[in-house]
């Protein structure tokens, strides 16, 4: 525990050393809100359906922390880990594999969390933010989608054999999550060929169940959502943990 | 094994695939001595080292370091160090960081203040270790296998990519470590510091042990020829044969070259041109070193394949 405590905090500090993540966590999502919030306001909207349109776009944005700690830190990390032969150096000490990977889904988990709070503390003091659900069924869809983005960037370390594919791969699998998902860009306005898409992201699902969650409406409504985001967990983990290399 | 026996290595051999990088070698390291694998690149160096380190997994063969089959790797670290060939530090992380994260890892750290002055880098804990030189990298990851409090220290090829003075300051501090009662297992592909530095080497070539043994040992067995030159314009070649231990003797105008064996060859040669009032000058004598021996063995010079 005291292994996992100093590396955990170690590698806290050192993501906030990486000025593009720091950017993209903590910068770009409350910039976005600022932009879309003076744009359309919070006040009740039939374009969303009676809500107001902050209040629909901040839990999208928190999907879109999520991409940003688990579809590009985590794999991103991870893969220059085993290419500079650090993975390679830990295991020639006493440390469990946990406690070396444990640190790297906690830490990007903790500032995803802080993003969400940043973004929820900007949106209450400017937009007069509404949470209209009941806390631990969002904090279960939070929790879920969390598992499931992080699930698809291990699998993306574990499969990318050297740093730059990974690099390569985490954009690939990032953009379009980021926009085709409603994470950015609400999918009511997408044409239906995009909407079509975005069925087979998985981000979606995250939109789709925080954003639920966090306007009241109950989780079984998002049984189809819980299904797949548990399965694409499930899955990439495994796949992970077989395909995963040290160097 | 016995009780001076840290390491030992019985018939070891690494296959990749096809590829035989080991080929059933055996050898014991004792404590407290500097043992030194040396060999062209592709011998087989690291992949010995990486299994001892329990980093790689045999296809043959049997190894105990300190009692502990290097299989049982959480058990087996917190007794040894280790230094890769590559610098293997997080990119943005700072030299107290680093040790800070090290020392969480045992449960018997070393103290890294302490070692950081002993290795002249108390000035550089705040400093991110991507910015240190070259000879400083080398010295924290030395410092960071040291914080293990070792008993046995692999380093494998510490010295590569180092400039000459960094090379011989990580010498001293070897040597150092050594007398403060550290075994050191080390692999190189530079003679003069097996030479310098070794207590024992183990010369390996295409994944087989070619001569093992102190430096003086591999010398001798090679039985290799001392060369003694000078310059003279009182003798002849005719002369020169009744010295004891001569074997060849090469002349050029008045220089002379004498090849031999022997101890006392040197002596020999000397006494035997004071004896005879021979008057000679610039004389000079080359040592055959492990350069000669590795020439001998293989037949060609490692710098050539380095």
């Amino acid at each position: 525990m005291k292994t996992l405590f100093h590396i955990s905090l170690i590698e806290f500090k050192l993501a906030f050393r990486n000025f593009i993540y720091i950017f993209f966590a903590f910068v770009f999502p409350p910039m976005m809100l600022l932009m879309f919030g003076s744009m359309y306001g919070n006040e009740p909207s039939s374009f969303y359906n009676g809500h107001g349109a902050v209040d629909v776009l901040t839990p999208a944005y928190i999907g879109m922390l999520m991409a940003v700690s688990g579809l590009m830190g985590l794999p991103l990390q991870l893969s220059e880990y085993r290419q500079n032969k650090v993975l390679k150096r830990f295991k020639a000490t006493p440390v469990s594999t946990g406690a070396i990977m444990a640190p790297h889904f906690l830490v990007n988990s903790l500032l995803c969390i802080l993003g969400t709070l940043l973004l929820v503390i900007v949106g209450k003091i400017v937009f007069n933010l509404h949470f209209l659900g009941s806390l631990p069924n969002f904090l279960l869809a939070f929790l879920l989608s969390v598992a499931c983005i992080f699930s698809i960037g291990f699998l993306i370390a574990a499969i990318a054999p050297n740093n730059r594919a990974a690099n390569a791969i985490a954009y690939l699998v990032y953009f379009p999550m980021l926009f085709l998902s409603g994470a950015t860009v609400p999918l009511q306005i997408m044409p239906g060929a995009i909407v079509t898409i975005s069925k087979f992201l998985p981000l979606t699902y995250c939109v789709e169940i925080l954003q639920g969650t966090w306007l009241g409406k109950p989780l079984s409504d998002y049984v189809t959502a819980i299904v797949i985001l548990s399965f694409v967990s499930i899955a990439c983990i495994g796949v992970s943990i077989k395909a995963f290399r040290w160097e | 094994m016995s009780e001076n026996t840290v390491i030992s290595v019985n018939g070891l051999t690494v296959k990749y695939k096809d590829f035989i990088a080991v080929n059933n070698i055996s050898f014991e390291v004792k404590k407290g001595e500097i043992f030194g694998v040396i060999g062209p690149n592709g011998a087989g160096k690291t992949s010995t080292i990486e299994c001892l380190e329990g980093l790689r997994k045999q296809s043959a063969g049997e190894i105990d370091v300190l009692g502990i089959n290097p299989a049982d790797r959480r058990k087996l670290y917190e007794h040894i160090g280790v230094q890769l060939q590559e610098a293997s530090f997080p990119s943005d992380i700072k030299v107290d960081e680093l040790c800070r994260m090290y020392t969480s890892f045992y449960k018997n750290p070393a103290d890294y203040h302490a070692l950081l002055e002993q290795f002249e880098l108390t000035d550089k804990k705040k400093a991110y270790v991507k910015k240190l030189s070259g000879g400083q990298k080398q010295k924290v990851s030395i410092v960071a296998a040291l914080i293990a409090n070792p008993q046995i220290l692999f380093l494998d090829e510490l010295t590569t990519g180092l400039d000459p003075q960094a090379r011989i300051s990580m010498w001293e501090l070897i040597k150092s470590l050594r007398n403060a009662g550290k075994t050191i297992f080390m692999t190189t592909h530079f003679m003069d510091e097996a030479e310098y530095l070794c207590d024992r080497v183990c010369m390996m070539v295409k994944g087989e042990i070619a001569a093992i043994g102190t430096v003086k040992e591999l010398v001798a067995g090679a039985d290799l020829s001392q060369k003694i030159s000078f310059s003279s314009k009182h003798t002849d070649k005719e002369a020169l044969q009744a010295i004891n231990g001569v074997t060849q003797i090469m002349q050029n105008d008045d220089i002379f070259e004498l090849y031999g064996n022997g101890i006392n060859f040197q002596r020999d040669v000397v006494s035997y041109l004071m004896e005879h009032t021979i008057e000679f000058n610039d004389l000079s004598s080359t040592k055959p070193g492990l350069e000669d021996v590795f020439l001998k063995l293989t037949g060609y010079r490692l710098e050539e394949t380095a």
